[in-house]
């Protein structure tokens, strides 16, 4: 058998294959990810707008400074915990309840099912745009169904920062919830029968069998489900700025609204990259908090 | 020799080639004109009518495609485009405070050596309404460098429904309790001042059930409503309006670098004008507690007969009058916006400036250039801007405005010349996105209770101070 000589023989060699396979992917991922990034974290250190004429200037950490002695950055990741908080809080409430619920066998459990997960099936723009006819205070279901049975009067949710707030947690609640109980619907049928069983013998309450038997078996899914929906929502950006625009005032203007303002409505694109690396910052720092945690239980069950 | 089925594919590749060849000469004489444009009517109509009414003149065809975008996104959309650099765009519609942004930007072009050495251009220049003229085509601000045509100019009016106004049993009952006239003609409307409205409003605020005009109401009422929305300028431009005619200002971007913005936007004279308009939004629709009174949110009330009257722009005019579209089509009346009383008897009815220019990008090509100005001197032509003012849109041309018969064109159109002389226009620095963005979040927080107009001005007046001083435009 005749050997492939030449530029095949080199490319084919066992050696480099391996390398030459992943190089495209590499390649993409450079060019629109990893160069970007550099990019954007080496135009933070300079004074710069995209919409003028003028070239970047070196300016060291001025930009990281002023973004951080800015009160709006503060104000805006307050209203990002208070977010997060509120929604991830009843996302793993409701999600694992429902998870308890669907666990178990009933009557049209599967058409149910179905209809539970369809929020998170759809585009956060359509859940936002739900939401905003669904508050609204002419027409909206909300306000008709207060005006009709309630007041008498209609009723405008969105006007004030604590309902603007509570608007913005229950429709992204209301969309992830079917997320998390998912993840944790994975981990409650995946307890061996033969525990309950057992259980049932030495006659445990339901509280025990909860806390020693099923919570146990879900606990990682459950820690996987809230680093999952704390990042995604920390970034939270679609929803609130179709649904209240971030507003009343700068009530649910959260550190994403605010980073897009800063980028593509006010083209101060240094401060908008500085504010982009901050958010990132904190994004690593609860990541690695929870592998510390995991890491943690780890440790002890062994 | 070829035999016949080679024969019969020779002549279909002949015939293919030839195809191509003669597509490629007429797609080499077509200049196409991509032009960014908001969503409404004015647009709309622009883009129908040139389809079915551009004359093309030799072998060029010029081809004009509108690219229509929804107003709420429309300045970030087009800011994303020019700042990425893909040149999607020959000729955008631009909002007159947008200039000096992408001017500065480089992305639109300087007219003035066009104008110079074209006559029609120099003479569609000089029709041009003065304060128009200013404001959609100058910077900076009211300087001679020039930038932009008209494609759709607007202001305010009043739009108000005759069958409530002008009914007998409702003015008599109004003359009743408050001792005036419910206006209902023209002329009424034109000693109307704002404190007028608040009776107005009290009187016409009614309950669903409750009789209006001899019938029972379907849903709930509401008299005189304007624009309170968070969004893009769906407030200041009404609030504006407020601080002029009470005789104050905004910071005056032709007045740099002595201008301060500290000590002027946060005068005494503008709390007590942002006071009286947050008053009077306390007498409005409920909606505006939500930040969402904006000017489509407002039409919609109006075309669904839930609002007795709106101060809105003539552009939002076509569907009120269209009975596919409106309920209150055949019984709509137009006047001025109410005014506000001063000291000699008069009514100051100062405004801020609607509408929008279009522009030239600069990386057009002397071709597409030419076509651009064609396309300008169409649309800015005699009986084109008629056809369009027939249609529900607007000239600001002098020689058409003031011309016999203007008015009857169409209903709103004596309100909207006799408005025109009262224009201002607010900032075209690159910066007033931002002084935009900031000033409508604390009118938003006013607007919904958060904080008084005092506190509100105050907040305003220090990041503009502060945001113009970093800038160099206050010393």
């Amino acid at each position: 058998m005749k050997r492939s000589t030449g530029f095949l023989a080199w490319f084919m060699d066992p050696k480099r294959r391996g390398p030459m396979l992943i190089a495209p992917a590499i390649t993409v991922l450079l060019l629109v990810n990893i160069i970007p990034l550099m990019w954007s974290f080496g135009l933070s250190f300079f004074k710069y707008r995209a919409n003028t004429l003028k070239l970047p200037k070196f300016s060291w950490f001025y930009s990281y400074e002023k973004v951080l002695t800015k009160d709006n950055i503060w104000e805006s990741l307050q209203t990002t915990a208070i977010i997060v908080a509120g929604s991830v809080g009843m996302q793993m409430v409701l999600g694992f309840l429902l998870a308890l619920l669907f666990a178990s066998q009933f009557p049209l459990r599967k058409i149910l099912l179905m209809f539970v997960l369809a929020p998170m099936m759809l585009s956060n723009v359509a859940v936002a745009i739900y939401f905003k006819l669904f508050y609204e205070p002419e027409f909206g279901l909300l306000s008709q169904f207060v005006q009709s049975f309630i007041t008498g009067e209609m009723y405008v949710l969105l006007s004030t920062p604590a309902g603007a707030l509570i608007g913005v947690i229950f429709a992204d609640a209301w969309q992830w919830t079917p997320f998390v109980m998912l993840l944790v619907l994975a981990g409650l049928v995946s307890v061996p029968k033969h525990l309950y069983e057992a259980a049932e013998i030495d006659r445990m309450s339901w509280w025990r069998k909860f806390t020693t038997i099923t919570f146990p078996y879900v606990r990682s899914l459950l820690l996987l489900a809230v680093l999952f929906r704390t990042i995604e929502t920390v970034k939270i950006f679609d929803l609130v700025f179709i649904l209240t625009n971030g507003g009343p005032g700068t009530a649910t203007e959260t550190i994403g609204v605010l980073v897009y303002r800063t980028a593509f409505q006010f083209f101060r694109t240094s401060n908008s990259a500085a504010m982009g690396y901050i958010l990132l910052f904190a994004v690593i720092v609860l990541t690695s908090l929870y592998l510390y945690v995991i890491k943690q239980r780890e440790s002890e069950e062994i | 020799m070829l035999n016949l089925t080679k024969k019969i594919l020779l002549a279909f590749l002949a015939s293919i080639i030839f195809s191509i060849g003669v597509s490629k000469t007429v797609s080499a004489k077509t200049v196409e004109i991509i032009m960014a444009a908001p969503d409404w009517p004015p647009t709309r109509f622009m883009q129908e009518y040139f389809n079915s009414s551009f004359p093309q003149e030799g072998d060029t065809e010029i081809k004009l495609t509108l690219d229509f975008i929804p107003w709420d996104n429309f300045y970030t959309n087009v800011a994303a485009s020019l700042t990425s650099g893909e040149q999607k765009y020959s000729m955008i519609v631009s909002d007159s405070q947008w200039l000096g942004a992408f001017i500065e930007g480089g992305y639109f072009q300087k007219l003035n050596k066009y104008i110079d050495a074209d006559p029609e251009l120099q003479a569609i220049f000089d029709d041009m309404h003065q304060g128009y003229k200013e404001g959609y085509t100058t910077y900076p601000y009211k300087s001679e460098n020039y930038y932009g045509f008209p494609q759709f100019p607007d202001n305010y009016v009043n739009f108000y429904r005759t069958d409530i106004f002008c009914n007998p049993d409702e003015n008599a009952a109004f003359r009743a309790k408050y001792g005036k006239k419910l206006p209902c003609t023209y002329a009424d409307w034109e000693i109307v001042v704002w404190d007028d409205i608040f009776d107005i409003n009290e009187f016409l605020t009614r309950k669903k059930g409750e009789m209006m005009a001899g019938k029972p109401l379907e849903d709930d009422m509401f008299g005189v409503t304007y624009q309170a929305g968070k969004a893009y300028d769906f407030s200041s431009m009404q609030i504006n309006g407020f601080f002029w005619q009470f005789g104050g200002d905004i910071w005056r971007e032709d007045q740099q670098p002595d201008a301060q913005a500290i000590g002027v936007v946060n005068s005494d004279i503008n709390v007590e004008a942002l006071t009286k308009y947050l008053d009077l939004l306390a007498t409005m629709h409920p909606s505006h507690k939500t930040g969402g009174m904006g000017i489509f949110e407002m039409q919609a009330l109006y075309l669904e007969g839930k609002i007795a009257s709106m101060i809105n722009w003539v552009g939002l005019g076509a569907p009120v009058v269209d009975p596919n579209l409106s309920k209150v089509n055949d019984i709509t009346g137009y006047a001025r916006q109410p005014g506000t009383m001063q000291d000699d008897g008069t009514i100051s009815r100062w405004a801020n400036l609607g509408g929008q220019p279009f522009v030239l990008t600069t990386w057009m090509t002397d071709e597409e250039i030419e076509a651009s100005f064609k396309i300008i001197k169409w649309w800015l032509s005699y009986d084109v801007q008629i056809e369009a003012v027939k249609a529900g849109g607007q000239s600001c041309m002098k020689s058409i405005i003031y011309s016999d018969g203007y008015n009857a064109l169409a209903p709103w159109n004596a309100a909207y010349v006799a408005s025109m002389d009262w224009q201002k226009d607010v900032w075209h620095i690159p910066e007033f996105f931002e002084l935009l963005t900031q000033q409508q979040e604390e009118f938003d927080k006013a607007i919904t209770g958060q904080q008084d107009a005092r506190t509100t001005l105050d907040n305003i007046a220090e990041f503009q101070q502060e945001l113009l001083e970093e800038v160099d435009r206050i010393q």
